[in-house]
């Protein structure tokens, strides 16, 4: 091969390069002013659809494109929404929901009785294999339409057009308070299976914003006013939604704040107090204590957390006001409960004794009575890259000065963190958090302390959400008890009484902190910017000044 | 030559199923179930697991599932990722056209900045161009990429709103990440193209042409820099193939959607389709710019034989 005028080869080199980096190369200027539209960041969600809609990134999207029977306000209490009336049998294994009339899917079609059988069949379907239709299985058909075994949900049938029956397989006071959740939507006849990719992409609601164009992966998504809404329409005009790489979302959130490119931020957790110092004074710093829980898990059945006492010992052992001030900035504030303060009607302080006050002398008493001894070993796992290394470190340095156990740490990703809890010798203790999905108190204690949240499969790995693997018939039957009972200030003694048993006789797990929330809002442009239940911004009420 | 080019693409193809090969045993291996949760604390619902294990083979033994993807891939199917259960091919499309967007970007800049600097250095040597750029290059060695890109955002994106803070692949918002991955780059094409130059000056061939009366710019530009060059293009080979392998920090602080990111984020999330779509494409990447960092060679010193 002979050389080629090799300074020909270069500029020619060079030449394809600016092209083909000047190619979409157009500069419009998206969104600058005006106050109708409001601005914010998410990271790519799993799912907007509501067939799959799961974490709070999705469904800030999905709630504000879909609107179901009720929605939750801050303080836990239910907002109807579509729900013109819900009434349960006296056994309460039956639920009859009026519709409001005449409402439109933004395409036209009706939202009736018929809609919501649609949306919700399609989410347990088979083929969906949705992550978020098991808030649906207490409803009678739910096992065979999941296992494919049937392509109907025998459980839901509409007596006229507007009136949607459920039947339950158990009964269930509170059932309403689940359908709160997106995966409750009605959908439209257009939506088709679960995974009609062009829906799922591009999704047709009811709710009081629909999509402009289709979602734009890990770019945007970019929501306007539905002017046919059927209930109070939105104010502003277009929610603009960027797309931030997980890795620096937070930070990127809050720099675009900043520089007035957001309306809403998070913010990185060392920014905090700096960004509390500034924003607070110009009310634009909010804070909500949403519901959610920090906790520690106990592994119950393996030593040596398999006593009441030993798990006593640690919890007294913990000086959570403390790593609340330090390592938390006073951000966080100490638990003394299982269940959210935002549960109105069920949430007491105090429940957890232990949890009170760090307690060294009671710390040790309960350790002998356990027979833990100094110097011995205290695993301690937590999922790595999540930020928990600081305080994980914190409480384990407490443990160790106050009980002398050698605390081994153990971070892992959080897969094999996953896989770690679950296997069946699983021991010592585990960094866990749990927030609502919906604003009821079995949504705390079924999954995280039942006998039925184990859920082991044939191996012994436990695969539901009680890891720790708390059993006691009692509590069980307190349980099955408050779902049956139909009055809500009886329900909640009940509640109370079983949390007291597994939080604080039994101590079950180890509360830590509630979860708090913070974020910084543009309400110099816009009226009325809350943060909600779901922890986001309540775009459909909110108005530009 | 033809049949050099021939027999390194068959070599290609057997290093891209080796490589393919050795990814999916040790994704195999890995501790966890990738189906088994999406994050977070939450374990997921058996059903799903099931189905979802059903449905993209997982139930299977290592071979068959091999066999299957091997099938696939020759059809072009990179199969479905396991988080948002979009077709591979769909997900990385736009996130191969941002890194190479990226790549390209930074190379010219790299390139032209890079073998400037360095030959001005070489030819005024212990100038005051030649301390300058000296001393410019070490700072830029010196300064990890994310200092230099905290600094160009917080300046130009957030305090004077020339370039936008989310970049969203116009042209205007490429040009600060190319920038900052293109600075530590030149520093070292700067360096490596003075001293090699420097060498290339002292020999005796150069020395030859200047005392047989060559013209000063032929003596330059025939012999020298053409001389001096083969180092370079080398280290920007193996440089431009770094940098269409994605490029983690840069796209993470200017939200740049490319293909470092999404490797990272595949293998946190166990997501096995992503992963071995993405490390099939970086190995095919250099295994092709090395074969043109080759041919290259060959152009430029007709002495190198290719047989």
């Amino acid at each position: 091969m002979r050389g080629v005028k090799s300074a020909k080869w270069v500029v020619g080199a060079i030449v394809v390069a600016m092209a083909a980096t000047a190619c979409g190369g157009n500069n419009n200027d998206s969104g600058g002013k005006g106050g109708a539209t409001f601005r914010l960041g998410i990271t790519e969600p799993v799912a907007i659809d509501p067939v799959n809609s799961q974490e709070s990134e999705g469904g800030l999207v999905t709630h504000n494109l879909f609107t179901g029977l009720y929605r939750v306000n801050t303080d836990g209490t239910l907002k109807p929404m579509l729900a013109t009336s819900g009434t349960a049998n006296d056994k309460g294994d039956e639920w009859t929901f009026e519709i409001k009339k005449d409402t439109k899917f933004s395409n036209g079609e009706p939202v009736n009785a018929e809609a919501f059988i649609r949306g919700w069949t399609r989410a347990v379907a088979k083929s969906s294999a949705s992550d978020v239709a098991y808030h649906m299985n207490e409803i009678d058909g739910f096992k065979d339409l999941n296992s494919g075994k049937s392509d109907k949900f025998s459980g839901l049938s509409a007596a006229g057009e507007y009136t949607l029956k459920v039947k339950l397989s158990k009964p269930d006071f509170e059932f309403n308070k689940r359908t709160a959740h997106s995966v409750f939507s009605p959908v439209p006849k257009v939506a088709g299976a679960g995974d009609n990719k062009s829906f799922n992409d591009a999704p047709i609601g009811n709710g009081p914003f629909k999509m402009e164009g289709s979602w734009q992966h890990n770019q945007k998504i970019t929501l306007v006013r539905n002017d046919d809404y059927g209930l109070d329409k939105a104010k502003i005009d277009k929610v603009e939604i960027s797309i931030l790489n997980p890795s620096s979302s937070v930070t990127l959130e809050y720099k675009g704040f900043e520089s007035g490119q957001f309306d809403w931020a998070r913010m990185p957790t060392p920014q905090m107090p700096v960004a509390k110092a500034k924003y607070e004074p110009q009310k634009e710093w909010l804070k909500y204590d949403s519901s959610g829980i920090n906790y520690v898990q106990a592994f119950n059945t393996e030593s040596p957390m398999n006593s009441a006492d030993a798990r006593k010992a640690i919890s007294y052992a913990i000086d959570r006001e403390q790593i609340a001030k330090g390592v938390f900035q006073g951000l966080y504030e100490p638990a003394t409960a299982l269940l959210p303060p935002t549960f109105k009607d069920v949430y007491k302080p105090d429940v957890c004794s232990s949890c009170m006050k760090q307690d060294k002398d009671k710390a040790k008493q309960y350790a002998e009575k356990a027979g833990l001894k100094p110097g011995d070993t205290l695993d301690f796992g937590y999922n790595t890259g999540a930020g928990h290394e600081e305080w994980v470190q914190a409480v384990a340095k407490q443990i160790e000065d106050v009980l002398g156990l050698k605390v081994k740490l153990n971070g892992l990703p959080f897969k094999e963190a996953l896989a770690k809890q679950q296997e069946k010798g699983a021991k010592g203790i585990w960094r866990s958090a749990w927030s609502a999905d919906y604003p009821t108190a079995d949504n705390f204690l079924s999954p995280l302390l039942s006998t039925d949240g184990i859920n082991p499969d044939a191996n012994g790995k436990a695969l539901g959400d009680n890891r720790g693997r708390y059993s006691n018939p009692k509590f069980d039957e307190m349980l099955v008890k408050a779902r049956e009972t139909k009055d809500a200030g009886e329900r909640a003694k009940i509640y109370n009484e079983a949390e007291k048993l597994a939080v604080d006789e039994d101590q079950a797990l180890i509360p830590l902190w509630k979860r708090s929330q913070y974020r910084l809002a543009n309400t110099k442009k816009f009226d009325g910017l809350e943060i909600n239940f779901q922890e986001e911004p309540n775009l459909a009420e909110i108005s530009p000044k | 030559m033809g049949k050099y080019v021939i027999r390194r693409i068959g070599q290609m193809v057997i290093v891209l199923f080796g490589a393919t090969l050795i990814l999916f045993a040790c994704l195999f291996v890995l501790p966890g179930d990738p189906v088994g949760s999406l994050g977070g604390d939450k374990a997921r619902d058996p059903a799903v697991v099931q189905e979802l294990r059903e449905r993209y083979g997982l139930d299977k033994p290592l071979v068959e599932q091999y066999g299957n993807y091997v099938t696939n891939l020759v059809k072009g199917d990179l199969g479905e990722d396991y988080t948002q259960r979009r077709q591979v091919t769909e997900v990385l499309g736009p996130k191969l056209q941002n890194t190479a967007k990226l790549a390209l970007a930074a190379i010219v800049l790299d390139v032209v900045i890079g073998m400037l600097a360095g030959l001005i250095a070489a030819l005024f040597r212990y100038s005051f161009w030649d301390v300058l750029v000296t001393l410019l290059t070490t700072l830029a060695i010196g300064f990890p990429s994310f200092v230099i890109g905290s600094i160009f955002q917080s300046q130009f994106a957030v305090k004077l709103g020339w370039f936008p803070l989310i970049s969203d692949g116009s042209f205007n918002s490429l040009i600060m990440p190319a920038v900052t991955l293109a600075i530590i780059d030149a520093a070292l094409v700067a360096r490596l193209m003075r001293g090699t130059m420097l060498e290339v000056l002292r020999a005796d061939y150069v020395k030859t042409a200047v005392a047989k009366g060559l013209p000063r710019r032929t003596v330059l530009f025939k012999h020298v820099l053409r001389n001096s060059v083969i180092p370079v293009v080398t280290y920007i080979g193996i440089s431009f193939g770094g940098l269409l392998g994605g490029a983690l920090i840069t796209e993470a602080i200017f939200n740049w959607d490319g293909i470092g990111f999404a490797l990272v984020t595949a293998i946190q999330q166990q997501n096995n389709p992503i992963i071995v779509g993405v490390v099939t494409y970086g190995v095919a990447v250099f295994v092709v710019l090395n074969l043109l960092v080759d041919l290259l060679y060959a152009m430029l010193d007709p002495r190198i034989r290719l047989s």
